[in-house]
This record gives C-alpha cells, structure tokens and sequence, in this order.
C-alpha cells in the first residue's frame, strides 16, 4: 500500500519541486520583459528626439530613404520607421533573453541559435544601407557625367546601372542571411549573365550600325560630326 | 603651418643666394614647347625694368617628362640690344626644382611662396608656363605697382575674345564683384604680382594639404587679398595668347574646379562679403590699346543640345536646388527654338545663387552638385554667344556688366537666404 501510495506521490513531489524552482525562473523572465520592454520604450523615446535634433528625416530625403521606403509602401517619416527597427529588434532581443531565464534546454539551443544568427544579421543590413546609398551616389555620377556628354539616354543608363548593382548587393545580403545560399548564387550568375549577354546581343546585333559608327570614331578619331568648340572657358 | 621640403640641392642654392628682392615663380607641367619664351620674356623684363634689383627665376615643376627643365635651365635672354639695354648690373638666378606634395599648381605655388619668403623677396610675380603672348612688359607691369606703387597684390587685364573666359565671364567675376565689393575683373587670369608680405600672409594660411593644392589657387588668392585688406590693382598686359589646351580636358571636371573653390571661399569669408552691397572699382596700371584676337569657332547648337539634354535627366536635381518658380522658367527655355533662346541675366543669377545656397547647405555631395551645373552653365553661354554674336568688344563687355550689376542687386537674396 506504502508503495503504492509513493508510486503516486512521487511524481506529484517531482512536479512540484519542479514547479518550486519554474516559478522564479518564469518570475525572472517577466521582470525581464517587463524591464526590457520599458527600456525599449525609453530608447525608442531618445531615439526619436535625437533623430529630430539631426534632422534625420530631412536626410533621409536627401539620400533617397525616403523615396525607397514609399516604394516599398512604408508611409511612416524615416525616423519613426528607425525608431520602430530599432524598438522591434530590443524587443526581440528582451524576449529571447527573457526566454533564456527560464533555463528549457530546447528553448535554451533557440536561443543561441538566434544570438549566434544576430551578427549575420548586423552585417546584411550594414551591406543593405551602405549598398543603396553607394547604388544611389553610382546613379547620380552616371547620370550627370551621361547628361553633360549630351547623351539621349542618361537617365535610363543611370537607372541600369542602380538596378544591376541593388541585384548584386541583394544578393551578398541573402548569402550573408544564408537563405538558399546555393540558389542565390545560380539565380545571380543567371541574371546577371543573362543581362551581360542581352546587352552584347543588343548593342552587337541591334544597334549594329551604331556599334560600327563608334569603333570607326574610335579608331579615326575623327567621327565627330559637329565643328569643335574653339572657346577658352577659363 | 605646413611647409614644403626642399631638396638638399635646392636648399643649397637658396642659402647661396641668401636674399633677392624680386621672384618670378613658374609653375609647369609639360610645357617644354612654351616655357623656353616665358623664361626668356622674363629675364628680358628683369633686364630691361629691374637692372639694379637682385631677381630670381623659380620653376617648380610637376614631374614633367617631357624637358621642360633642361629647357628652363638652357633658356637665356642675350639679345639685350634688341630690347635697348646696355647690360645687366645684377644677375638673374635660376632656380629648377620639381615641387613636393599633391599634384597640381598650388602645390607648385606653395613652393614658390615659400622660397620668396626664404629669400625676403619684396615683390613676387607667377606667371604661366604656356604663354605664347608674354613680353617683358608683362614683369614690368606686375612689379611695379607692388615695388613703386606700394599695392599688395596685382590681378591682370587682358584683352581677350568676346567669346573666351566665360566661366570667368558669367560666374567668378560677377560672382566675387557682388560678394567683396571689388572689381577684379581677372580674378582667374593666373598672372599675377604680389608683395613679399602677402607671399608670407599666405604662406600661413593651412590650407595646402586641401584642393587649394590642387586648383583654385588663382580665385583663392585674389579672394584672400581682397577679404584681408590688402591694396589690390590691376595691370593691363595685352592680349592672353596660350598654348592651346587638351582637348579631352572635360568642361565640367574645370567648372567644378573653378566653382567649388569659389563657394567655399564663400564659406570662408561669409562675415567679409554679408555686409556689403555695390562694388568699387579697382585702380588699373598699363596702357591700354586694342588687339587683334584670332575668331574662335563656336558650336551653339550641338551646346543647346546639352542644355535640352541636361533639363530632361537632371530636371528632378535642378528643381530641388532651384525651387519650382525658377525650374518652371527653365523649363520653359527648353520650349525655345536656337533662333528664340535666351537665358535672361535674371534667372542666371538666381541659379548661382541657389547653386551656393545649396552647396553651403551641403544639399548633394558637392562635385555631383556643381558638375549638375554644366549644361546650364553651356545653356547660359550658347545664349551669350548668339546673344553677342554681331557685337563689338564694347558692346560685348557691357553685357557682362549689366550680369554683375545684377548679381550686385540680388545680393540680398544671397544674405538673407544664408543660414
């Protein structure tokens, strides 16, 4: 009868000595959120002021953020967006710690997973910002070198040069974030090869005769058919 | 203050020489076709004008590979009878050295400045390497004033085609006429005279490690002069004849040198120019007669195209310098035919305006800036040019003042929209 009565019991005392050491564990977790989030809101709340102070928005303008924000239908100024990133990612960042408190080995390996996954992350955006902004400064040097050559096409050259480099700068980001590193890699060597070869089919094959008249000029040096300006602007 | 080094050798001969009380610095780079004549225009000028006075010929040269120094070593002036001299009581040391530091003429003007103040030269004079129209008369006219006149800094006078100059034309002379009050009307021409104490004054300016090393060193040191008071005047010297440029030297690589310099003067000396209004004019040495200029061929349709070209892929960059009013009217010159177009003088100053409106706000990186720029600036002369086509030099020469005194009655725009 003892024995069956301690066949009964023991789980129950297990449980609850389990019980006894979950309840400070999941105590801690929800001061951490607690805490975590006010901070969060705190952070969120300087951030803002601060970005206000620099003139972050007008910035953003300037270095065509915003415009890239409007394309991706994001509606909200650029500091409120960074504000919300910045909020989302200590969030995320209290939550996992707050998880980590309650010491469950399976939740524990998520963890680690998502802490070790953090600096692949820092990297692709740092790849992402700097790669727009450089894209955008390319578009801008293209464009304005084209237009005072008296180049027709100017914009459209600019616009082709932005695009094949976001192509490339998406694709370092998703190798970095590892996602399909494999198929990233065939899909841009596809792509780009594609468009090199398009390009070449193009120039070579339909614009034949300008490809000849350039060449000719190239190698004559004497293909242009306007008088040269004689004027000493200087 | 950062100084330039000079080679054992050079240091040398400068102790050697102790002290000289007039130097003609020459800055060159590949120019062994013409600086043989500008070495010999100037000894011939130290001869004939300055005989009592101890000179010396600086070259400081950028690497060039193609002689030029052998040649500044082995020009001589020795036909004095030719120039009506009996002989010459002091000699004229040459002085050959490739220069230190970054590329470019201000660099080779570092130089030059820095063994003037070695030598405790009372008067200085730079001139250019590719001159083809230098005579002697040109030392006499840029000496003089500082050693007998007591004037700090000499700017030139040139007679030169209606068509030529016209950065210096439409932009630096109104522009620096509206700022400091004065009527420099070369302050670009690269010809200059100056005191030994201004040699010095700049000398002390830090500003050799930046792209005054590497141009804009003609408008920066007219500029310096006139903010910092010295007495400034002008020499006619005739016509500018020079070598003929590179061909590939790309427009808007040399409006972005020209006008970046000039703005950021502008930055520099913003408490100088805010308060003044009007200009003055500058007292002129030299006699002045006419020349016969060669005609220069201009090409204003394949310009205008630049123009129509520039409004329809830079319209989005012009309207965010210039606001919709001013765009609106720009656009509006596209409209026109080659026979119709005409930039008006009103709206071109407003553009420069709002152009250094925008790089002191820092409104794009400053050489997408000012190179977004060029077609307007090929728009603007394109219109001068059929503007002035039919036109005498005087007639010419008074439209470029009706520009200045507007740039001069728009300055308040320019002040009040400074921040």
């Amino acid at each position: 009868m003892e024995n069956f009565l301690n066949l009964i019991l023991d789980p129950l005392t297990g449980l609850l000595m389990k019980f006894k050491l979950f309840v400070p564990n999941f105590l801690a977790m929800l001061v951490i959120l607690l805490v975590g989030i006010i901070l969060a809101l705190i952070i969120k709340h300087l951030l803002a002021k601060f970005l206000a102070a620099v003139n972050f928005d007008a910035w953003s303008d300037r270095k065509g953020f915003t415009r890239l924000m409007r394309k991706g239908d994001l509606w909200s100024k650029p500091s409120a967006m960074l504000g919300t990133l910045v909020y989302s990612l200590l969030v995320i960042i209290t939550l996992m710690s707050g998880l980590s408190a309650l010491q469950i080995p399976a939740i524990d390996h998520l963890v680690v997973q998502f802490f070790s996954y953090i600096p692949r992350i820092l990297s692709a955006a740092m790849i992402l910002i700097i790669g727009y902004m450089l894209s955008g400064f390319a578009n801008r040097a293209v464009l304005i070198a084209a237009a005072n050559s008296g180049f027709h096409s100017a914009k459209l050259l600019a616009e082709a040069i932005q695009t094949l480099l976001i192509v490339l700068i998406l694709s370092m980001v998703m190798e970095q974030l590892q996602i399909a590193p494999s198929i990233v890699f065939a899909a841009f060597s596809i792509i780009f090869g594609g468009i090199v070869i398009a390009l070449a089919i193009a120039f070579g094959v339909g614009g034949i005769d300008t490809a000849r008249r350039i060449i000719e000029k190239e190698i004559t040096k004497n293909g242009d058919e306007h008088p040269k300006d004689e004027i000493e602007h200087i | 203050m950062k100084t330039a080094t000079f080679r054992a050798e050079v240091a040398q001969q400068i102790e050697r020489i102790g002290q000289a009380e007039i130097v003609v610095g020459i800055p060159s780079y590949n120019n062994a076709r013409t600086i043989g004549h500008v070495v010999r225009a100037v000894q011939g000028g130290l001869a004939k004008y300055f005989p009592e006075h101890k000179a010396v010929i600086v070259n400081s040269d950028g690497g060039s590979i193609d002689g030029t120094s052998d040649v500044v070593h082995n020009a001589s002036f020795e036909n004095f009878n030719a120039i009506f001299l009996r002989h010459r009581v002091s000699p004229i040391t040459k002085i050959v050295f490739p220069y230190m530091g970054i590329p470019g003429k201000g660099s080779a003007f570092h130089s030059i400045f820095e063994i003037a103040g070695l030598l405790n030269a009372k008067a200085c004079v730079v001139v250019d390497s590719d001159l083809r129209s230098i005579t002697p008369e040109w030392i006499e006219l840029l000496v003089a004033p500082v050693l007998n006149g007591g004037y700090d800094y000499v700017s030139p006078l040139y007679h030169r085609h209606k068509f030529d100059g016209t950065i210096t034309n439409s932009i630096v002379y109104p522009l620096t006429r509206a700022l400091y009050g004065r009527r420099v009307r070369q302050p670009i021409g690269g010809d200059f005279g100056f005191s030994g104490s201004l040699a010095r004054f700049y000398l002390g300016k830090d500003v050799w490690q930046t792209d005054v090393a590497r141009f804009g060193i003609d408008v920066w040191m007219t500029t310096t002069a006139i903010a910092n008071g010295f007495k400034v005047t002008q020499s006619f010297l005739g016509a500018k004849i020079h070598d003929a440029k590179d061909p590939g030297a790309d427009l808007s690589s040399m409006l972005y040198q020209v006008v970046s310099a000039t703005f950021e003067l502008m930055e520099t000396y913003h408490d100088v120019w805010m308060p003044i209004r009007g200009s003055e004019p500058v007292p002129a040495f030299g006699f002045e007669y006419t020349v016969g200029l060669e005609p220069v061929n201009v090409n204003t349709a394949r310009m205008l195209i630049i123009f129509r070209e520039g409004l329809r892929n830079l319209g989005e960059i012009w309207l965010n310098i210039l606001g919709t009013g001013d765009f609106c009217e720009v656009e509006r010159l596209g409209t026109l035919t080659d026979e119709e177009f005409h930039f008006p003088i009103g709206l071109w100053t407003r553009i420069i305006y709002d152009y250094a409106l925008a790089f002191h706000k820092r409104a794009l990186p400053i050489e997408h800036l000012i190179k977004s720029m060029t077609p307007l600036y090929v728009g603007k002369t394109a219109s001068f040019i059929l503007q002035a086509k039919d036109m005498g030099q005087q007639e010419a020469d008074a439209e470029i003042e009706k520009l200045c005194m507007e740039f001069e009655s728009r300055k308040d725009y320019l002040a009040t929209s400074w921040k």
